[in-house]
């Protein structure tokens, strides 16, 4: 085993990392402002890569130049979801079990809409630069990763100028930190719902485009992705999207030791396990709140 | 009966009680009183075990109870009330107590044992003619009776009462200072009481302990404190003392 | 503020409500016990095999979700990993008829009794979460779980555990699976019902309440919880066992199916898991109409429907139907504000 081929696979690793950081920032988002655990947050994102996937094959549009709608249409949604779905739900004496609840119950209505009409079969997304390798030196990167990753980082980046450079983005954190002051300094609680939703949503679509460049999809992955969503939040605490950037990374450079070393079907029980033991020990997570 | 000393306690970088000592005689009704922010929840905490102190040991009945948890600590004969309070919503007043009963020191069997000595409890602080009333539905007065009954439902030697006068009219003043007198002579209860309405502390305690910034200002009879100038700085700033 | 909202108990209305309360419960109790008689007594007329199937699935997800009541709904901690342990039993049956052919109703209760002790094992640290880290952490066990079995040689990971076959024919099979299931299920619930009036019980609900508060009456928290979930682990444990017999194929993605888990939560939810009759209620009516969507209208549709109605249910009643049914006015008190 060579020192690039352990290497290639730790890259590897972290690239996928930085992606389900951004698939996991949304998630992050509204379980910090509202409390809402959203599990159908992942199908969002199987939904985003279907979008990207019709665009490109039925439409010819570059995945990366359809990106702007998707996001667009994907926060609509949100909106529409919030209110007809989410808002009513915030009213029950216990938000988080009601919230799991119902949003698992999307999340299987959204995946087998998604199975009935465009069938279980799985796609990927090849856009012809993710065919290619991009080297440094004798290792190789394989763009589809690399793409997905870029992609992953902007976007994170643009949501945390969105939550930290813009009066907006300020309110909502304002409401993440102690909703009550928020309210009490004229901050507008339903808005802010409405708009974090919006973006947790659009997200999600955003980060199923990266997710399709490294994986395989079709609707009941949406499981799966959920689960590397709950692996990413715990680990990173609930507290920030830095913190979730990071655990994102972090799960991804772990991800590609244990796959230098091991054989893969136990690197996925090695991550699940330890994320086990730190839900054990320190459930706030590592740079939680 | 129950001592503490040199208990600290720090969050992070804030000490909340730092290097207290106190003692309550069997007995006696003791006041803790002190600015808000002070500390005084938090050495109740301490007491009843919900967190270890860094430094210092607490002692009930000669016997150390520092590390103790908090369901020890009660069935040793310790009983709280909370600064705000804490029923349990969705059930009945009676079965709120009755819980109590069955758990504390009684340690009865059953529901139906437990019913009934709780509702003497709701006799005893006046809430038994809302016995079968859902907790949530109580008022604010008659959720701090509960609370007490609560408490006094296992079977305590020693109540820690926080705050229990705050909201409260004059008139309701006056009845819990008189339910508290009798809950000292009729069950042989040993009061340490957390409190800001001075009238209640005045009409109640034979002692009182200052506590500013976590640490002890002064202790002594209520004259005593009153006059005390570092106690008035400590409430109303350096000019007033 | 405090809004007052006082009780004005009037003696002739108190009375009427205390009759129509007896006289509900009365009903109720009479009714199930004759229900449970025919269910009983229903195979005798011969009915199609797919009635004694249906039925079948329906004991098995009352069981469940009573025994996953015991700490989800009375001691508010939502497993998700209830499955987990419904899965050790139907493998520890599995393995125990295979290589010593002991008897297989029998080892449902060992099945039982390794999946109390994977509780007791995995307890201590996962009860000490609280809340959605709870949640989460469960749902990870039968993850992990199910990724241990699918690659582990002993329990012939990924290509399951065959159970060899009671010697009778397909008609019989049904039947004794069918009344097998009906008495399992039955005393689960009636188990589960009388946790719920004792003193375990009581206690479970304060920790509900609010479990700081339970620690300063005496309760020891820790150990109650540990009691509930061990508890709920046995009996899902042996009804795993009876599934795994009765399904003579066991492969973990089929037990370890998280959707499951998921059901069972819905099903607690839906009926209101406050009481035993939630998961009664909730696990009959959902359990039946999921059955009869998916053979008469088809899988997807069938889930998508059962999302849908999900989502509705809980948009409309977000504390559930028994909940709902209790605060309406057929047993409030007169209220004046």
């Amino acid at each position: 085993m060579s020192v690039t081929y352990i290497l290639e696979t730790i890259i590897s690793g972290i690239l996928f990392g930085g992606i389900y950081s951004l698939l996991s920032a949304g998630f992050c988002l509204t379980w910090g402002t509202m409390k809402v655990l959203n599990i159908s947050h992942a199908v969002f994102a199987v939904l985003g890569a279907y979008m990207a996937y019709w665009f490109f094959v039925k439409g010819s549009l570059d995945p990366l130049l359809s990106l702007p709608l998707l996001a667009l249409l994907l926060f609509f949604l949100g909106g529409i979801v919030y209110r007809l779905i989410i808002r009513p739900v915030t009213k029950a004496k216990d938000v988080i079990m009601a919230s799991m609840v119902v949003t698992f119950g999307l999340a299987i209505v959204i995946e087998n809409v998604m199975s009935y009409f465009w069938r279980p079969d799985p796609r990927i997304l090849k856009p012809p630069y993710t065919g290619a390798s991009f080297f440094i030196g004798e290792i190789a990167i394989s763009q589809g990763p690399l793409f997905g990753f870029v992609l992953a980082i902007l976007a994170i980046g643009l949501l945390y100028l969105f939550l930290y450079h813009t009066y907006t983005g300020k309110a909502v954190q304002a409401t993440w930190q102690n909703p009550v002051g928020a309210a009490l300094v004229g901050i507008n609680p339903e808005r802010v719902s409405l708009i974090t939703f919006g973006l947790s949503i659009a997200s999600a679509g955003v980060s199923g485009v990266a997710m399709a460049f490294i994986y395989a999809f079709y609707p009941s992955v949406q499981m799966v992705w959920t689960l590397f969503v709950f692996l990413v939040t715990i680990v990173g605490g609930v507290g920030s999207i830095l913190g979730t950037a990071f655990a994102g990374l972090m799960i991804g450079f772990i991800t590609g030791v244990s796959a230098a070393f091991l054989p893969f079907v136990w690197v996925n029980v090695i991550l699940f396990a330890l994320l086990w033991f730190i839900l054990l020990f320190k459930p706030e997570g590592l740079f939680g709140a | 009966m129950l001592e503490g000393i040199g208990v600290s306690k720090k969050f992070g970088g804030l000490a909340a009680v730092s290097n207290f000592d106190f003692s309550v005689v069997e007995g006696q009704i003791v006041g803790l009183i002190g600015p808000n922010g002070s500390g005084k929840t938090t050495l109740f905490n301490v007491i009843t075990g919900f967190y270890p102190p860094d430094t210092g040991r607490v002692i009930f009945k000669g016997r150390e109870i520092t590390h103790h948890k908090p369901y020890q600590i009660a069935k040793l004969g310790i009983a709280r009330t909370f600064q705000i309070v804490r029923p349990f919503l969705e059930l009945s007043v009676l079965d709120n107590v009755a819980i109590a009963v069955l758990y504390g020191r009684e340690n009865m069997g059953s529901m139906e044992k437990g019913r009934a000595r709780a509702l003497e409890l709701l006799k005893f602080v006046g809430l038994e003619s809302k016995k079968d009333v859902l907790a949530h539905q109580l008022v604010a007065v008659e959720r701090k009776r509960l609370e007490l009954a609560r408490a006094l439902a296992i079977k305590p030697e020693f109540l820690l009462l926080d705050e229990t006068f705050s909201g409260l009219s004059d008139t309701e003043i006056q009845e819990a200072i008189r339910l508290i007198y009798r809950i000292r002579d009729d069950l042989g209860v040993t009061i340490f009481l957390i409190e800001h309405v001075m009238k209640a502390v005045m009409g109640t305690c034979e002692k009182i302990i200052v506590i500013h910034y976590g640490l002890k200002l002064a202790e002594g009879r209520p004259e005593e404190v009153s006059q005390n100038p570092l106690v008035i700085q400590a409430y109303l700033g350096k000019r007033r003392a | 503020m405090e809004l007052r909202r006082g009780v004005i108990l009037n003696l002739e209305q108190d009375k009427k409500l205390v009759d129509n309360r007896t006289r509900v419960r009365r009903l109720m109790r009479t009714s199930i016990v004759v229900l449970i008689i025919l269910l009983f007594l229903f195979p005798i007329i011969r009915p199609p095999l797919f009635f004694l199937t249906l039925f079948f699935s329906v004991f098995m997800y009352v069981a469940l979700t009573e025994s996953w009541n015991l700490m989800g709904g009375y001691t508010g901690y939502v497993s998700l990993g209830h499955v987990t342990f419904f899965s050790i039993g139907a493998y520890t049956t599995a393995l125990f008829m295979n290589r010593f052919g002991v008897s297989p109703f029998a080892t449902a209760i060992l099945g039982g009794i390794f999946a109390a002790g994977l509780a007791g094992l995995v307890g201590y640290p996962v009860l000490r979460l609280r809340g959605a880290y709870f949640v989460i952490s469960t749902l990870l066990l039968a993850v992990i779980m199910q990724l241990i079995f699918m690659n582990w040689e002993f329990v012939g990971s990924s290509t399951g555990l065959w159970f060899k076959l009671l010697p009778v024919s397909m008609e019989t099979n049904r039947l004794i699976f069918y009344e097998v299931m009906l008495v399992l299920a039955t005393l689960i619930t009636l188990l589960v019902r009388r946790v719920e009036k004792s003193k375990l019980g009581a206690g479970l609900i304060a920790i509900r309440e609010d479990e700081d508060v339970a620690k300063t009456i005496g309760i020891n928290t820790p150990w109650l919880k540990m009691q509930a979930f061990i508890l709920g682990a046995f009996f899902a444990g042996c009804v795993g066992g009876i599934y795994g017999y009765y399904m003579s194929y066991i492969h973990p993605d089929i037990t370890f199916n998280i959707n499951t888990s998921l059901l069972i939560l819905l099903m607690a939810f839906f009926g209101g898991c406050h009481t035993w009759t939630g998961p009664l209620l909730g696990a009959v009516i959902l359990s039946l109409a999921n059955q009869l969507i998916v053979t008469f209208i088809g899988a997807e549709i069938s889930r998508i429907l059962y999302g849908l109605l999900l989502v509705i249910i809980i948009i409309f009643m977000p504390d559930g139907v028994i909940e709902y049914i209790r605060a309406s006015q057929f047993f409030q008190k007169e209220r004046t504000s």
